[in-house]
């Protein structure tokens, strides 16, 4: 038994964060950091989470020029990482499978996790069928209205789905009662966090299996177009995607970027930007930069994207911004859905209402000077079609 | 031995039946009584804690509000202010050491947070005379019961129950009564806590008949009834009529 956390548990001059968990699950989580450090030295497990990922996820993702939309954008190029072409069809299967794999590994039978888009239950039901785990995914019945086709994905997958009633029916309920459900179970059961959230280990861990997307990225601009980009970009609800993209390129010269949702008003409630409406305080195991009102309690939040309708960023992902090693943007919803109808009509690419709010910043992106970018598609659109045809009225 | 540590939502059913609820629970011989905050995100609580929570909310006992509601009350038992950080955080030590001086508050229970991750702020209130009571869970170790124990420290005999004792939780879970609880891992636990500890035990979680309250009483240790307590006084049961059953028994 672990009595004491040996991976750093904070982030930035903040000190953002941290493990503030009920003392139930104070031991699993010593443990999961245990198991999942000896899992990182362990030959035979990188081993296998690569064939997986190869050859079960389709990794690696292919990186695809977009020239059209670059010439209508006024870019010299425009680079796609495409998560949307994994198995399940986001990023969301990186971690998902890799924490499936370790939770095998410790001996786990039971799978929770939460979902707000449906990509992280889905994700998570299909790694759990494959290695043969039981799976319980919490959703808010909002988002299983929003998101119909993921929930009969996750029950094909045979994966029990749990509607949460609580609140707004979105992700921070189905996070609040996946929680309870894993305090509960923790004796047998691993909760497969989908962002890079909650108490440490999480964080840490979901950002390590993510950061594929932004290795493979940065060898394909290079072989592609010889040299980096000037900027990088990708959406952030929690900040798996966000972090995965951005992390292998804080070394070098260039521009990162997350785009938070901008909903459709900038008073609380009315959005998702956390970076210029939040202030740091406590949600679901971490401090961060957290929309809350004047006591402390959780401010609701808008967005017309499921996966990025959360009231806290990654804790990582906020102290990167805070320090400066990071910009962060937000895009509306409408100005999310121009972007995705951009994509759609130059390129042939449908994708997801998350990754659309990366597109929707591209125009000022371009205005600034950027000739070269690079965007994390995080996910493919197929789940939002409702929502794209009401609103487009196609 | 104190028989009953009972668990209040502060504004369930309302911010101003809360001194008369504090009144007749001391009348009733209570010594030590919780007295949840509410929260936006109970991630500890089951579905009768949540909703007294986002009823009283919707009430409007915030935070401030409710410790404004205590203040100068004498005609009260010793307070447990049970609560997550985040509330607490946004107040901030000065000021929320300022709105509990006038209160019947001693100590604070504070689901998430963890020994060491504030260390400043609890250490702070600590010295202002708001230690944050140890929480023992069936996950914890002996090793980090030692831990928790040394880290959140017995002031010694002198001191008010509230301020001395550990909270041993019965089971997996969150708060809520069970269909039935397994009290056989938990007197193991009270039994294992007595060679390492000579503070006062209140074990809670999921505990709301009479025999189950006996059997933690036979334990040596004081029941905490929360849920089953929040649930009948929603009903508009008096706190008499409440109490009274639970505090019978094996005294």
């Amino acid at each position: 038994m672990t009595d004491a956390f040996a991976l750093p548990t904070r982030f930035g001059a903040e000190s953002l964060g941290g493990c503030y968990a009920p003392e139930t699950l104070m031991q699993p989580l010593l443990d999961l950091e245990a198991a999942f450090r000896s899992a990182l030295a362990d030959p035979a497990f990188q081993a296998e989470l690569k064939a997986e990922l190869r050859h079960f996820v389709g990794r690696p993702t292919p990186l695809t020029a977009a020239p059209r939309l670059a010439a209508e954008l006024g870019f010299k190029a425009l680079y796609l990482k495409r998560e949307d072409l994994t198995h399940t069809g986001a990023h969301k299967i990186n971690n998902a499978l890799a924490q499936a794999l370790l939770a095998r590994r410790m001996g786990k039978t039971e799978i929770i996790a939460e979902t707000g888009a449906g990509q992280h239950g889905v994700a998570t039901a299909a790694a759990c069928a494959r290695l043969g785990l039981a799976c319980t995914v919490y959703m808010g019945v909002t988002d299983m209205a929003r998101q119909a086709p993921n929930v009969a994905r996750m029950r094909l997958f045979g994966t029990k789905v749990v509607p949460v009633e609580a609140g707004q029916g979105t992700l921070k309920e189905a996070v609040n009662e996946a929680l309870r459900a894993w305090a509960g179970r923790c004796d047998h059961a691993h909760y497969i966090l989908g962002s890079a959230l909650g108490p440490h280990p999480f964080p840490t861990l979901v950002r390590t299996f993510q950061t594929v997307i932004g290795e493979e990225a940065r060898a394909q601009v290079l072989e592609q177009a010889g040299a980096l980009p000037e900027a990088v970009i990708a959406c952030a609800g929690g900040g798996s995607n966000g972090l995965g993209l951005l992390v292998p390129f804080l070394g070098d010269p260039l521009r990162r970027l997350a785009v938070e949702a901008g909903g459709h008003g900038r008073a609380l409630g009315e959005h998702a930007a956390r970076l210029d409406g939040g202030r740091a305080g406590v949600l679901h195991g971490c401090k961060t930069l957290l929309l809350q009102d004047e006591h402390g309690h959780t401010a609701e939040t808008a967005s017309i994207s499921a996966g990025l309708d959360y009231p806290a960023l990654g804790p990582e992902l906020a102290a990167l911004a805070l320090d400066g090693k990071l910009e962060v943007r937000r895009a509306s919803d409408d100005e999310a859905l121009a972007g995705a109808r951009l994509l759609c009509e130059r390129e042939g690419i449908l994708p997801a209402l998350e990754s659309s709010h990366a597109l929707a910043a591209l125009p000022a992106l371009a205005a600034e000077g950027a000739a070269t970018v690079l965007l994390g598609l995080s996910g493919r659109g197929d789940k939002d079609l409702s929502t794209y045809q009401s609103r487009m009225e196609i | 031995m104190n028989p009953l540590l009972p668990f209040l939502m502060a504004g369930d059913p309302s911010l101003e039946a809360l001194p008369v609820q504090l009144s007749e629970a001391r009348s009733l011989g209570i010594e030590a009584l919780e007295l949840g905050l509410p929260h936006s995100d109970p991630i500890a609580d089951g579905p009768v804690l949540q909703a007294a929570a986002h009823r009283a909310i919707g009430r409007g006992a915030t935070p401030v509000r409710v410790l404004q509601t205590l203040a100068g009350l004498k005609d009260s038992p010793d307070l447990i202010l049970f609560t997550y950080l985040n509330p607490l955080l946004q107040i901030g030590a000065e000021r929320l050491k300022t709105l509990l001086a006038p209160t019947p508050v001693k100590a604070l229970l504070v689901v998430d947070l963890p020994f060491g991750e504030e260390p400043a702020f609890e250490a702070d209130l600590r010295a202002a005379g708001y230690p944050m009571v140890p929480l023992l869970a069936p996950t914890t170790t002996l090793d980090r019961a030692r831990q928790v124990l040394a880290e959140r420290p017995d002031p010694g005999p002198a001191a008010p129950f509230a301020q001395r004792f550990a909270y041993v939780v019965a089971r997996l879970g969150v708060t809520g009564t069970a269909q039935s609880t397994d009290l056989a891992p938990v007197r193991e636990r009270v039994t294992q806590l007595r060679d390492i500890s000579s503070r006062p035990l209140a074990v809670g979680f999921g505990l709301s008949d009479a025999a189950s309250l006996a059997a933690v009483r036979a334990m040596g240790a004081t029941p905490v009834v929360g849920s089953a307590l929040v649930r009948e006084l929603a009903e508009g049961k008096s706190m008499a009529a409440c109490l009274s059953p639970l505090m019978d028994g094996d005294l």
